[in-house]
């Protein structure tokens, strides 16, 4: 089993299935209405530039209050939503909420570049609360309270090579 | 007991008696200061309508810590995905009854805080001790008379406020029991009326502790303090004095003033106590706060440490045998395993300490506190000089070139804190990455306990970052306590009218994401627009470490008055309490409401018309939760950092549900739809930089005239655009007339209105004809509550 990326983040017997970037990418395929969470931590430009080709690969992307300001610079804001994650997440666990884009929720949530215990604490209502939304965390952080998760990863390159194999995998299609 | 008898007509002999009231067993003064409320001691069911009408608006959000429950013997129980525990309780109730238990703990300090100050200042000056805060402060208690309908004019008039608290505190913590209350809206309720008795056991300690030792009553110039590790002496015997109940600390600065001492021994504090100590005696330095208290110890510059109460080290005896510093604790809530050495002769405890025969002992008898720290602070000063407590540089080198960069300490740390890439860099020489830890370390020590080669990772931060700490130095304006009467009526209107943009609460601990300098930047902005900042506790303390570019503190820049532009230090964590009674004076002294056992209508007052946001970035108590919802049910909203989901829950509004924002217009009950303001009670950002611009939104309140409404908008879309380079999406909700628009962009947005949001504008008077959730109404009287509609 992975540890949590904060040790005593143990929440009880349901924890993250460990992924790879082809599992995971297997997984995104079958949701019918994926959204990408971005955080702060896209402030670091090699991640954040990783998240511009997925979101130009079409996927929905919402970004915390903490990270749209980089997206604007990059001039990306008029592609990306914007939401403080605590609200999202409130609006997620509403099966009936209509979305960015009226049509209805999301049913494949991913997060990436978010503060790591911010974070798990919106994995865990999502997990407990959101029975029709299913969690990913492509973090660098193994997330117990995601449904699947890369494993803890502290060096960058092997991290940007599992987004990097994530983007050719989607972008193939 | 007693027995109300109500007699409507009475007439016998010539006598005539109308509508008397006779009470039998129990005598009561009914004063005539303001007619009784519907309300006073209001027990947990008499506010419950007014609980359940937030909660309808603010949902309940929750993030559970843990999908288990252990709390009794038919579990552990597995509530994952909301399933039910042995007992019938579900995960979500669950939650609603930990975020219960929180505020019983946190409440629990703050009263019986009160309960020993009051014990103790009764026993020093007696009962009759008047409540007299000067002539510019009549309404003296405004959560006691809002509350309990009692008008306090001595100290023995707190008696029968704390026999109601305590005795609701034990009520509620009686329904945290296995097979008690079962749904989560009752334990809601529930934790909001604990969160009330938090603000009134406040008010209480505060007043208690301003009256008893002449504590500063509302001045706004009141002294400056020195502050920051870089002011304790290494050349003078130093008395560090941690925790949170003040009169240990009183009786070291009086033995001190007594023996002519002040120049030879410092008091240097950290947390609360340094608030208060230096309220009383302005010699006094102020260390830090919370997170720097292993810092001040490790820093091996206090002889002698002394705890009370509340936020101290669980193994502060370790760490000060660490560093030789003898203990001494004071409170029975805190001994440390120490021996109660109260009874013995001051110069045998004395003796025992200085030879180190014995680590510490508990004194519970405030008097004797202060001659045996001060003697053995004189003692071992000079014996202490070869304490070793910060590796060499030489030292340091060996220590970073030990890691063997197993990232077990990042997996510890609470701030996920980069270690092993740090000690990298530090191998090199350069030690700038180890420097940059320091802000964001709490210094928690869960690193060094798992560190393979025993790396003392603290304290290798602390060394690498000598530079900064021999400058870590500053001033705090010492907490002024209540808000004067006077100052009420001069922004009363203005607040009201919203053209006082708001009022901040900066306040709670400093288990900052990244540092306290964050709280400073938003106070300072706040500041520079003319809101409104008070600020309390460790939060108050952190300003005081950063300077401008003019090299002056934000206490030292901005003045002390309860007025726009002005930083308000109130004082330590009870000091709150002048926050909450600042909004309440708003609505008795200004708009002349009445007070008194009048909760709900105050509340439903400040959350319409008081624009009023606390802070608490760093919230990571108990008592920080009781705080927070305290503020919560009198109609204040919060925001807090990103580890403040870790309280599991939030009370989010959902502005895009129309049928969550309508109130009645008090005037003829019909029902208005409004703008979702505020819209949140309890919500976390996750950056600064987010934090901003919502603290700004939850400024604006359903009464903001258009002028007052203008203002507001202006710093919301001012901010956002500072921060996220972005206008927010939310915006155009606020908006109800043309006359809202920020004057210097009016052109611009009524553009936007057309295009974005499909709104219809008459271009040549400029002036919107169709779109808003609602025109602005002059005559509208927001209210929640029906009882206040007058047909
Ligand atoms: S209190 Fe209820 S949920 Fe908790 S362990 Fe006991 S039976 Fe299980
Ligand atoms: S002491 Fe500092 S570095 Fe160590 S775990 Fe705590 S916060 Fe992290
Ligand atoms: S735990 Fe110790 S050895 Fe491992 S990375 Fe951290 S400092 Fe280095």
């Amino acid at each position: 089993m992975e540890t949590p990326y904060d040790i005593g983040n143990i929440p009880g017997p349901k924890m993250a299935r460990v992924v790879t970037p082809e599992e995971f990418v297997k997984q995104f395929k079958k949701a019918k209405k994926p959204l990408l969470i971005v955080g702060s931590e896209i402030s670091q430009e090699e991640l954040r530039k990783r998240v511009e080709k997925l979101i130009d690969l079409g996927i929905t992307t919402v970004a915390t209050g903490g990270s749209i300001r980089y997206f604007v610079e990059d001039g990306y804001d008029e592609k990306v939503e914007v939401a403080v994650l605590h609200e999202l997440t409130n609006m997620l666990l509403d099966e009936n909420w209509k979305g960015f884009d009226g049509e209805g929720n999301y049913d494949f949530v991913i997060f990436l570049g978010i503060t790591y215990y911010l974070a798990s604490q919106m994995l865990s209502a999502l997990k407990n609360f959101a029975p029709h939304i299913k969690t990913a965390s492509i973090e660098r952080y193994y997330h117990p309270n995601a449904d699947i998760s890369f494993k803890n990863q502290f060096k960058d390159e092997k991290f940007f090579q599992m987004v990097d194999e994530i983007i050719d995998k989607i972008g193939e299609e | 007991m007693k027995t109300k008898f109500n007699i409507e007509k009475f007439e016998s002999q010539g006598i005539s008696l109308k509508n008397l009231e006779i009470f039998i067993g129990e005598v009561i003064e009914e004063e005539d200061w303001e007619p009784m409320g519907p309300y006073p001691f209001p027990s947990a069911t008499d506010l419950r309508d007014w609980d359940f009408k937030i909660l309808k608006r603010y949902k309940p959000f929750y993030a559970p810590y843990d999908d288990t429950c252990s709390l009794c013997t038919l579990g552990k129980c597995d509530l994952t995905g909301n399933k039910k525990g042995a007992c019938g309780i579900d995960l979500k109730a669950t939650q609603g009854r930990i975020v219960l238990l929180a505020c019983v703990v946190g409440t629990s300090a703050h009263v019986a805080h009160a309960r020993h100050l009051y014990h103790d200042i009764v026993k020093r000056y007696g009962k009759d001790l008047p409540i007299d805060l000067g002539s510019e402060i009549e309404v003296e208690a405004p959560l006691t008379r809002l509350i309990t309908g009692i008008r306090p004019k001595t100290v023995g008039d707190f008696e029968p406020v704390l026999e109601y608290i305590e005795e609701q505190l034990v009520q509620m913590a009686d329904a945290l029991h296995t097979g008690q209350e079962g749904s989560y809206l009752d334990f809601e309720s529930k934790a909001l009326h604990v969160g009330m008795l938090d603000s009134l056991g406040k008010e209480v300690a505060d007043i208690l502790q301003i009256v008893a030792f002449n504590f500063p009553k509302g001045d706004s110039d009141v002294h400056l303090v020195e502050m920051g590790i870089g002011t304790m002496s290494p050349e003078r015997p130093t008395i560090l004095v941690i925790g949170h109940n003040v009169p240990p600390a009183l009786d070291i600065a009086d033995y001190l003033i007594e023996n002519g001492l002040e120049d030879k021994v410092d008091i240097a504090g950290i947390c609360c106590t340094s608030l208060d100590i230096t309220r009383y005696y302005p010699n006094a330095k102020i260390v830090a706060a919370l997170s720097h208290q292993i810092k001040a110890i490790r820093s091996g510059l206090a002889d002698v440490i002394v705890v009370d109460e509340q936020c101290i080290r669980a193994d502060i005896l370790e760490q000060a045998r660490r560093v030789r510093a003898p203990l001494i604790a004071t409170m029975d809530k805190a001994l440390h395993g120490l021996k109660d050495r109260t009874n013995d002769d001051v110069d045998k405890i004395v003796e025992d300490l200085v030879s180190g025969k014995v680590d510490g002992v508990a004194i519970l008898d405030s008097e004797k506190i202060g001659e045996v720290a001060v003697k053995v602070a004189l003692k071992v000063h000079e014996s202490r000089k070869d304490v070793k407590s910060l590796p060499s540089d030489e030292e340091l080198k060996e220590l970073v070139n030990k890691c063997i960069h197993c990232n077990r300490c990042t997996l510890a740390c609470p701030q996920n804190l980069k270690i092993s890439e740090a000690n990298r860099i530090a191998k090199t020489g350069d030690l700038s990455k180890l420097r940059e830890l320091y802000e964001s370390c709490i210094s928690c020590l869960r690193c060094e306990q798992v560190c393979p080669v025993n790396i003392p990772i603290n304290d290798v931060i602390m060394k690498a970052a000598m530079p900064l700490i021999r400058n870590e130095k500053g001033k705090v304006r010492a907490g002024r306590g209540p808000i004067k009467d006077t100052e009420i009526r001069n922004v009363g209107a203005p607040i009201v009218l919203g053209t006082i943009p708001g009022i901040i609460a900066a306040i709670g601990c400093d288990n900052n994401p990244r540092g306290a300098k964050d709280v400073w930047l938003l106070v300072k902005e706040f500041l520079d627009r003319r809101f409104i900042v008070t600020v309390s506790g460790c939060a108050a303390i952190n300003l005081g470490l950063y300077k401008d570019e003019d090299g002056e503190t934000l206490y030292e820049k901005y003045p002390g008055e309860f007025d726009a532009g002005g930083l308000v230090n109130v004082g330590s964590c009870v000091a709150n309490a002048h926050i909450h009674g600042a909004a309440i004076k708003v609505a008795s002294i200004f708009a002349r409401r009445k007070l008194r056992g009048n909760y709900d209508e105050i509340a439903d007052y400040i959350l319409n018309r008081v624009g009023a946001c606390g802070v608490a970035w760093g919230a990571y108590s108990q008592k920080a939760a009781s705080i927070a919802t305290g503020f919560n049910r009198l109609g204040v909203p919060a925001v807090v950092g990103p580890h403040g989901v870790k309280y599991r829950r939030a009370y989010l509004g959902r502005r895009d549900r129309e049928e969550d924002w309508t109130l009645y217009n008090a005037r003829d009950g019909s029902e208005v739809r409004v703008e979702p303001a505020p819209e949140h009670l309890l919500v976390a950002a996750e950056t600064i930089e987010e934090a901003i611009p919502l603290v700004a939104k939850l400024c604006m309140r359903p009464n903001d005239t258009p002028q007052g409404r203008q203002i507001k908008l202006t710093h919301y879309l001012d901010l956002s655009m500072k921060y996220l380079k972005k206008y927010p999406e939310d915006w155009y909700l606020f908006v109800r007339n043309e006359a809202d628009l920020p004057l210097a962009r009016k052109e611009e947005l009524l553009k936007r209105l057309e295009d974005d949001y499909g709104w219809k504008i008459d271009w040549k008077t400029k002036r919107i004809l169709e779109g808003p959730i609602r025109k602005v109404d002059p005559s509208f009287d927001p209210t929640n509550l029906e009882r206040l509609i007058r047909k």
